[in-house]
């Protein structure tokens, strides 16, 4: 009964209900994501209420799904220092052709709120390819606090080199 | 645990397309290179279990109210897409 040309996936979530996509939404993920190595489909699903947050769904477990975004939303100087052997998997030649996401982490709490930044999760948007991530080196962590004011935490841990000149 | 000492620049086959040298020792400090196929994820341990932690831990929370809030705090700058599809065609 579906329409002719681009065949839909059913996807059953346990957030958003049984959603179609066409094929051409579906990423796969050659090596999973770390500590879900077998979930190698994922989908972007957008949260109810738009916005710039938007959800990172697993095709083929229902209640298995991640909040994320670009990291430049509120980090403008975020940059991903990868070697290239890394992007081989997912077809990539040069990271700026890549799309960049972060998982987030989004507590009742907003304030609280915290991005992977050593993790992202970047897509070949060409041939439908994911991986994520795993950035060495101590400039960014895994749980960077996106509201950093007002806060016991201090700052400058997760600032970097950028905000050296800071009181 | 299978335990090998190796020298300076020597190798250590696992199975038949993993290498891994010791490509530098300083002090406590031993630098490895290692040669591995392209599928084959390779990880500094604790940063790897860092990343399986959060992201076990992203998957189970999410607060719907706190979501929402947040898409109207960061909708007006509305920077994504900007390197949306456009991206991918500039691949090769």
């Amino acid at each position: 009964m579906a329409e002719k040309g681009i065949p839909l996936v059913k996807i059953k979530t346990s957030r958003f209900g049984e959603i179609e996509k066409p094929e051409s939404d579906i990423f796969h993920f050659p090596e999973g994501l770390l500590g879900f190595r077998l979930v190698r489909r994922f989908t972007i699903v957008e949260n109810p209420k738009p916005g710039p947050f938007i959800w990172l769904q697993a095709v083929d477990v229902p209640e298995l799904a991640f909040v994320v975004t670009d990291p430049l939303l509120f980090k403008p100087d975020y940059v991903v220092r990868v070697q290239k052997q890394e992007l081989e998997s997912i077809k990539i030649a040069d990271i700026e052709n890549a799309r960049v996401l972060v998982i987030v982490v989004v507590p009742h709490n907003v304030r609280e709120m915290t991005a992977n930044l050593q993790g992202p999760v970047v897509f070949n948007t060409k041939e439908n390819l994911g991986k994520q991530l795993v950035l060495q080196g101590e400039e960014y962590t895994t749980k960077y606090r996106v509201f950093q004011d007002g806060d016991k935490d201090t700052p400058s841990e997760n600032e970097g080199g950028s905000g050296k000149g800071g009181e | 645990m299978l335990v090998l000492s190796r020298q300076l620049n020597e190798a250590i086959m696992i199975g038949d397309d993993i290498e891994l040298v010791v490509v530098d020792i300083r002090g406590d400090r031993v630098r490895l290179g290692i040669n591995a196929p392209k599928e084959i994820p390779v990880h500094r341990k604790e940063i790897y279990l860092a990343i399986q932690e959060e992201n076990i831990r992203a998957a189970q929370a999410a607060d719907a109210a706190a979501l929402d809030t947040l898409q109207d705090l960061f909708g007006s700058t509305d920077k994504t897409g900007k390197d949306d599809r456009a991206a991918g065609d500039k691949d090769k």
